[in-house]
């Protein structure tokens, strides 16, 4: 039972990376990115094909190049995007992570294709008993939450944030004010990006193994949420909703197991049924999230609970 | 009649829990605990609550003859989403939570590749009927079981009939899987020794609903044979496509994708005529019938017929080591499944002579479940099916 | 290379064209409960599916032709469209008019995850077709080429057609669609001049998702049904409604067509494989220089 908690623990930290990511991009900055978990796998791919199918760097240098590419990654999807307002950029961003999916899937010689990258290293891994590993894991990553967290904090309170925010509430009015809204907001795309393709790296280290498959709209789903129902906005928000997200997701395994009487599609169905009600409620009766932004914003004072 | 399907299945889970149920167990020392990781919601999901029914039989004719040694199966089982990163949290929890000896029914390959590590890892046994050939070449010293056979014996099996058929020129239709480039090229080296040859292979999107102009980048290629290599629903609609089209020649596709519910829900003038072939027992075998009874279908599909074998070869190796672990499965599984011993198709049956310390060599409803030291299974015979009005017909086992 | 090209081009218009019309309803449903409602409902996925399950039991289980069945189709879809938005959606609209419409779009993704697990609850996920025969296509002779019509798929076309005159007439002619538009267009200057926009807005939900519904029946007829028989099909509806400009009713014909003819060309330089890249690189593309569609945003 331990080294479940712990393995899912070392899940909550990572989803809760990249919804620090999207609170960088859709939270601070006010661009919805829908195709979040396109730059977890440019992530992932970048330091598994370094650290195993093409070269054998060692891990931190993968993680480090992954960032790197991925934050390109972002700016180059920031720009093309850069005229696209809210619908229009959550839809083409979705498409984005699709097609990265595409390419993992088709680029046989490149990525490995359907079959995935395996055999991805992880610190110790095979060296220390499985569960040793995954406590080492943890810290790794609980380092890397923190880290990431203190630096999103420093972001968000420091007069670069200010802009950010201000591009959000309404970019006209900030580039009215002389700010170069546009390369704000490619700049935040990347830091966004960045963060999350680390994660990804980090994710491919853990598993040891990344498919296309593995990377569905469905986590970016999951990332979304975790930060909608932490609170849009604020840091701790993202990293508490992504535990939550992850909470509801393995609680329900639980649950579902007490009803007697139903085949077992029917009980996979309960359980994505209930994953869905629960995150459906969280919205619902706490819209701002758990975690609100205490800054409200000044035209919408009426929308302050 | 569908709905009556639906029915039974609800009844059928209904007179299963209780067998179950842990106040049950409890009243007889430690239960042997088991675990199913198959695809009930995603891609995979046509194929699951079928693997996973044929799994429950099993375990109930187990429990409801005595159990191993006195000792009952609890069945735990956990949805892969037909998605890796749900599959490995779902594997975390039967391994750490519920300590499963074994996980049974895995489906997707990159479900499989992801697992597995956790699996050996933590001496858990994983039975799987994924089809990527890299799978069994994992560094899995021996946890790993494949019930599915690899590329090289399904496709040089294909290519043995195809070339009875007098087939020339084969076109292949493949659906993006990780087994799809390896297909060709084995078909491709194979077709040449009975003159035949391979025209040309397009990969499809499966997650698209229109397939006409790959239709015609098959037909244009003039193939006298098309190999559908996908799954049960984009299959549907080439077959669909294929008939609209007005293609006469032949059609060939993996048992698993040609299925019984694929007949259901397509008309006989769509269907007549395509060929099927997968491992198989002989047909008579007694492991067939009866899993025909227990899903209550003539054609279970090739999925179901192997997770009912991984059921009944974790049983069977458990009882031959007198331990429930994963190493004692891992130890055992050839023993029983395969050897001079004597022959069973039947699990209670298996029990009970290894109860009277026999030896014995099990073959079940997918074949004869003889493997190799990394986990493949061994040639085998296959069994080739031909659609006649919406039912399949048995054309030979060889 | 080139006379190979034109050998195939008439067939693969063809081709992209039924499939434009099949995708162009649940675009148009999508698009019109954009335009009124001001969030995407990606509830779509879920509702197509539910259609295309509501056509199934009308046709197999009550034994009723084709047509009425599609009426089933439209009917289902329309009332769990409506409920979803009233007692889900629309409280989460309101309670911000800022980031409302986003978490509006958000708790849409995960209705629609439930929804199909209620049809999964009910049905499983067995693979169900419905009970209709496949025609021979039809055969032309263009003298450089040859081109095949399949008459099902050329019914669908009919289908699709008439529900698509029938929502423009609507639209149109009658006063509730003019309110419709009305609302779409300017929702305060409608309001100013006494529409009432709740009314509106149930009608949106109710006839978008209708639509989408039957759209998803005549997904399925060509297809299978299955639990995720509407989210095959979604990726490509979405961007369709925004190469033809989110909001835009004949925007969203426009769009399912560039997308369905464009991914049916793309097999000229692109293997199969990549099509659904196809939908998005014509995104890109149109809105490079258009960035609210081919047709912008009014409605109508």
């Amino acid at each position: 039972m331990e080294n479940y908690l712990v393995a899912m623990a070392v899940f909550a930290g990572l989803y809760g990376l990249m919804a620090l990511g999207l609170n960088v991009i859709w939270g601070m900055t006010g661009m919805i990115n829908l195709g979040l978990v396109g730059f977890m796998a440019v992530g992932a791919y970048t330091s598994a094909l370094l650290t195993v199918r093409h070269a054998h760097w060692p891990m931190w240098a993968g993680v480090i190049a992954a960032t790197i590419v991925s934050g390109i990654a972002g700016a180059v999807v920031a720009r093309i995007t850069a005229r696209l307002k809210g619908d229009y950029l959550a839809i083409v961003t979705l498409g984005f992570s699709e097609v990265v999916r595409l390419v993992a899937s088709n680029e046989i010689r490149f990525t490995n294709g359907t079959d995935g990258i395996s055999a991805i290293p992880g610190p110790f891994r095979g060296e220390v008993a499985p569960a040793t590993f995954n406590l080492i894991y943890l810290g790794i990553v609980a380092a890397a939450l923190l880290v990431v967290y203190l630096l999103c904090q420093r972001l968000r309170h420091s007069p670069y944030g200010r802009v950010l925010r201000a591009i959000r509430d309404d970019d006209q009015v900030t580039s009215v004010a002389g700010k170069p809204v546009l390369r704000f907001k490619t700049e935040a795309f990347a830091i966004g990006a960045a963060i999350t393709g680390f994660a990804g790296a980090l994710y491919g280290h853990y598993n040891a193994y990344i498919a296309p498959e593995g990377f569905v709209p469905l986590i970016t789903i999951y990332i979304v949420l975790s930060l909608t129902a932490g609170g849009t906005g604020t840091n701790a928000g993202a990293v508490v909703g992504a535990a939550l997200v992850v909470a509801f997701m393995e609680g329900t395994r639980f649950v579902v197991a007490e009803i007697p009487g139903l085949a077992a599609v029917q009980v996979a169905a309960v359980r994505e049924f209930m994953i869905a009600a629960l995150l459906i409620l969280v919205l619902r009766y706490r819209p701002q999230g758990l975690f609100p932004e205490r800054h409200a914003r000044h035209a919408t004072p009426d929308t302050t609970p | 009649m569908t709905f009556l399907a639906t029915r039974r299945a609800v009844t059928a889970g209904l007179a299963l829990s209780p067998l179950f149920a842990p106040s049950v167990l409890r009243a007889q020392g430690e239960p042997i605990r088991l675990g199913t990781l198959m695809p009930l919601t995603g891609a995979g999901g046509p194929y699951g609550p079928s693997m996973r029914k044929a799994v429950e039989g099993v375990v109930e004719s187990v429990n409801s003859a005595g159990g191993i040694g006195g000792r009952r199966i609890q069945l735990y089982g956990e949805d892969s989403q037909t998605n890796p990163d749900a599959a490995v949290r779902a594997a975390r929890k039967l391994i750490d939570v519920d300590r499963v000896s074994a996980i049974m029914g895995t489906w997707a390959s990159a479900v499989t590749t992801a697992v597995a590590p956790l699996a050996w890892e933590s001496r858990t046994m994983l039975f799987t009927v994924s089809g990527a050939d890299s799978i069994t070449q994992l560094p899995h010293r021996g946890y790993i079981i494949r019930t599915q056979p690899n590329s090289t014996l399904q496709i040089t099996k294909l290519s043995e009939f195809l070339g009875q058929q007098g087939a020339k020129r084969i076109f292949i239709l493949a659906a993006q899987t990780p087994f799809a480039l390896s297909n060709k090229e084995i078909l491709e080296r194979e077709m040449p020794k009975y003159g035949g040859q391979v025209l040309g292979q397009t990969i499809y999107d499966r997650e698209k609903t229109v397939f006409r102009s790959e239709v015609d980048q098959a037909l244009r290629a003039r193939p006298d044979y098309i190999f559908l290599n996908g799954y049960t629903p984009d299959v549907t609609i080439l077959l669909r496509e294929l008939f609209r089209a007005g293609w006469t020649g032949g059609k060939v596709a993996p048992a698993y994708a040609i299925n019984q519910r694929l007949l259901d829900s397509l008309p006989a003038d769509v269907t007549n005529g395509a060929v099927t072939w997968a491992p198989s027992p002989d047909i008579e075998s007694p492991a067939f019938k009866r899993l025909q009874a227990l899903l209550g279908t003539n054609d279970p599909d090739p999925y179901s017929c192997q997770t009912n074998d991984h059921a009944a070869l974790a049983a069977l190796a458990i009882a031959k080591a007198g331990a429930a672990t994963g190493d004692a499965i891992r130890e055992n599984v050839r023993k029983i499944a395969q050897g001079a011993g004597e022959r069973v198709t039947e699990v209670t049956e298996g029990l009970r002579l290894l109860a009277a310390g026999r030896e014995i060599n099990y073959a079940g409803a997918s074949g004869a479940c003889d493997f190799t030291d990394n986990g493949d299974i061994l040639t085998c015979p296959f069994r080739y099916e031909q659609a006649e009005g919406a039912k399949l017909k048995t054309i030979r086992i060889s | 290379m080139l006379s190979h090209v034109i050998e195939e081009l008439p067939q693969l218009i063809v081709n992209g064209l039924v499939v434009g019309t099949i995708l162009a309803l649940p675009a148009i449903g999508f698009t019109a409960i954009y335009a009124v409602l001001r969030f995407p409902n990606f509830t779509v996925a879920s509702h197509a599916t539910m259609g295309a399950y509501a056509g199934f039991v009308a046709n197999v289980w009550l034994g009723l032709p084709i047509v009425p069945s599609l009426a089933l189709a439209f009917i289902v879809p329309a009332l769990s469209g409506l409920a979803c938005d009233e007692y889900v959606l629309k409280p989460l609209r309101r309670t911000s008019a800022a980031t409302g419409p986003m978490a509006a779009a958000i708790a849409a993704v995960a209705l629609t995850i439930a929804l199909e697990n209620v049809i999964r609850f009910v049905f499983g996920n067995d693979l169900r077709g419905y009970d209709l025969p496949v025609y021979r296509d039809w055969r032309f002779d263009l003298g450089f080429a040859f081109l095949r019509v399949g008459p099902q798929q050329v019914e669908n076309a009919i289908i699709s057609v008439v529900v698509m005159a029938g929502v423009f007439t609507f639209l149109a002619f009658t006063r509730t669609g003019k309110m419709m538009r009305a609302v779409a267009d300017n929702p305060s200057l409608a309001g100013i001049k006494g529409i009432n926009a709740e009314t509106v807005a149930r009608l949106a939900s109710l006839i978008g998702m209708g639509l989408v519904g039957v759209g998803g029946m005549l997904l399925g007829l060509d297809t299978s049904i299955d639990p995720l028989t509407g989210f095959r099909a979604v990726l490509t509806v979405f961007a369709a409604a925004v190469v033809g400009g989110l909001g835009s009713i004949p925007g969203a014909v426009v769009g399912a067509m560039v997308v369905g003819i464009g991914e049916e060309l793309s097999l000229l330089v692109l293997d199969a494989s990549y099509r659904t890249a196809v939908g998005f690189i014509a995104i890109i593309v149109v809105l490079t220089f258009r960035p609210r569609g081919i047709l912008g945003e009014r409605a109508y």
